[in-house]
């Protein structure tokens, strides 16, 4: 009874300090949505409400960066898919080689996670030049897929070595050969480690900037990173419209994580915890 | 013991291996080595040959103060990175997991400007730091404090800082949503054997959970370097290594050099001494994942 009062205390201070921090977190967020409504000669007032909703500013964000959007969309969704394919398919040897040939594989492909992109960049523009893709969607596609490889070979090793290995015996007792096995009953099994590592290559490829500005020029397949860095670095920066189109790419990610925000933490968790 | 000749098994995971490791092969392997090889050159790009001269352009970026600068840099990015999104994500997760009201709120709230492209952090956070309109010059002048306003990302002493405080604002909410999720993995048994033994709260975190959350440590920790080092988009898309390469780090260095001066060899030896930086600071870990894997299957 006597530490009552002490726990009172005790909760109004933490609830104190979460809603500082929720503050802190979200008023970027509202700062920039409130900006993104106002008229330029509102912009300056920051903590003001917008007296007119102005929606010429999305009008004038979707001018500049729509087809760039549309690009982003037309980058990621395949690139996603073969990102995942790719980390199964080098998965699941790797999560069933016994031996020092899988382990020295597994650890090659893993160095890939500390190389930063800077040391291939120059000789990938050429690549990708000499392939005759620069500036294109299919570019994007394939760098995307190779850059992958070391994260989602990581997690879809690691998820499959958590299915019960019960399921491979049983499999192989009747007959299942090794590539059947694969297709017909591990990828189907594991729907929950696939989709998060979709969301988390969702995130990756959508928010790139690096890949996009080496080897795309212009509208042909510059995704909405490129638009907006540009829009940023501008001399004369109109927050307006900048904020709008900010806005707008920052929607489908965000929607994707909210969505499937439990099946990210439990894919985290599960493919590279225990 | 296999039903299936061996042989059959393996030459199927061979056949799986086939493409990652091309693949690999072809974009890592390959490039890395043609950089190590340009950056022994000197070449702009375009004319057809490639001068030798050694290690040249290594001893000339050792002799620049900007080299240097973006050195210190990438490191203190490291240093921050590790420590202050981790641990305000910690901080944010042990405080929510006491069991408070509007859980789910809190949690969305924490965890969204993780989802947000680091252009997009860029773009926001130079609408924040704005010098004389922007939110905190806003905010700091509406409590009276409008002295300590600055020309945030303008002043080479503090750019950095106020970068750090745009990636601190993005990251921490990953931090936050692994420890949080970690923290919920713990049986209740272990932290209520610890009460009835007498531990305060505080100890109780330190003693029990804390330990405990070492799955999620290891990720955070893991991911936090990686971040740290390949570090580019947020400062290209906010400063562009301004003012006067004051936030520069080598990955916005070796942009500049490559793409904006040709100067293809110096931009390589810049992008070698990132990868040795990078493979010193976070090969331990790599090398720990992979043997923590065999140790849990030999159990």
């Amino acid at each position: 009874m006597m530490a009552d009062p002490l726990k009172r205390r005790q909760t109004i201070l933490t609830r104190l300090v979460l809603v500082c921090a929720a503050i802190v977190f979200i008023a970027p967020l509202i700062v920039a949505a409130l900006t993104s409504l106002k008229s330029p000669a509102e912009i300056t007032r920051v903590l003001s409400l917008p007296t007119d909703l102005w929606w010429q500013n999305y009008a004038a964000a979707f001018d500049r960066m729509g087809r760039s959007f549309f690009n982003s969309i037309a980058i990621t969704v395949p690139a996603v898919a073969f990102s995942i394919l790719i980390g199964a398919v080098a998965g699941y040897p790797l999560a069933y080689m016994r031996g020092a040939g899988g382990k020295a594989i597994y650890f090659l492909l893993l160095t890939g996670m500390l190389v930063p992109f800077q040391i291939v960049q120059i000789p990938l523009f050429f690549m990708i030049q000499g392939l005759g893709l620069y500036d294109t969607v299919p570019g994007m596609w394939l760098v995307h897929t190779a850059y992958g490889i070391p994260f989602c070979t990581f997690f879809m090793r690691n998820f499959f070595a958590s299915v019960p290995r019960s399921m491979y015996e049983a499999a192989q007792i009747e007959g299942c050969g090794p590539a059947r096995y694969f297709w017909k009953l591990l990828l189907p099994a594991s729907t929950s480690g696939l989709s998060a590592l979709a969301i988390i290559q969702t995130r990756a490829i959508w928010n790139d900037l690096l890949f996009a500005i080496t080897i795309t020029s212009s509208d042909n397949a510059r995704p909405v990173t490129v638009s907006i860095a540009g829009y940023a670095s501008s001399l004369q920066v109109e927050y307006g419209p900048l904020m709008a189109g900010t806005l707008v790419s920052i929607l489908p990610v965000m929607a994707a994580f909210l969505l499937f925000q439990k099946a990210f933490v439990r894919g985290l968790l599960g493919g590279a915890g225990k | 013991m296999s039903l299936i000749p061996r042989s059959r098994t393996a030459r199927a995971h061979i056949l799986f291996l086939a493409v990652p490791i091309l693949l690999f092969g072809a974009f890592y392997i390959y490039p890395i080595a043609a950089s190590v090889r340009l950056s022994l050159h000197d070449w702009n790009g375009f004319s057809p040959d490639q001068r030798f001269v050694g290690l040249r352009n290594y001893a000339a970026l050792w002799g620049q103060p900007r080299f240097i600068n973006a050195v210190l840099n990438n490191l203190a990015w490291v240093a921050f990175m590790l420590t202050v999104p981790t641990g305000i994500g910690l901080a944010l997760a042990a405080i929510l997991d006491r069991g408070i009201r509007g859980e789910t709120m809190f949690r969305i709230i924490f965890f969204l400007p993780f989802t947000i492209p680091a252009v997009s952090v860029g773009a926001i956070w130079r609408w924040m730091y704005e010098p004389s309109n922007g939110l905190l010059t806003t905010t700091l002048e509406l409590v009276g404090l409008g002295g300590l306003a600055q020309n945030w990302l303008g002043d080479p002493d503090i750019v950095t800082f106020a970068l750090m405080g745009a990636v601190a604002w993005w990251t921490t909410g990953f931090a936050f949503l692994v420890f949080f999720a970690g923290l919920r993995n713990i049986p209740e048994e272990c932290i209520e054997a610890a009460r009835i033994e007498g531990g305060s709260d505080w100890q109780i975190f330190w003693k029990v959970s804390f330990p405990l959350l070492w799955p999620s440590t290891i990720i955070v920790l893991g991911i936090s370097a990686i971040d740290a080092m390949r570090l580019f988009d947020v400062i290209w898309a906010t400063t562009k290594g301004g003012p006067a390469y004051a936030s520069e780090v080598l990955a916005v260095q070796m942009y500049d050099l490559a793409f904006g001066r040709f100067q293809m060899g110096r931009a390589s030896a810049v992008a070698v001494s990132l990868l040795v930086l990078s493979a010193v600071v976070i090969m331990p870990y790599i090398w720990y994942m992979t043997r923590r894997v065999q140790d849990a299957e030999v159990e």
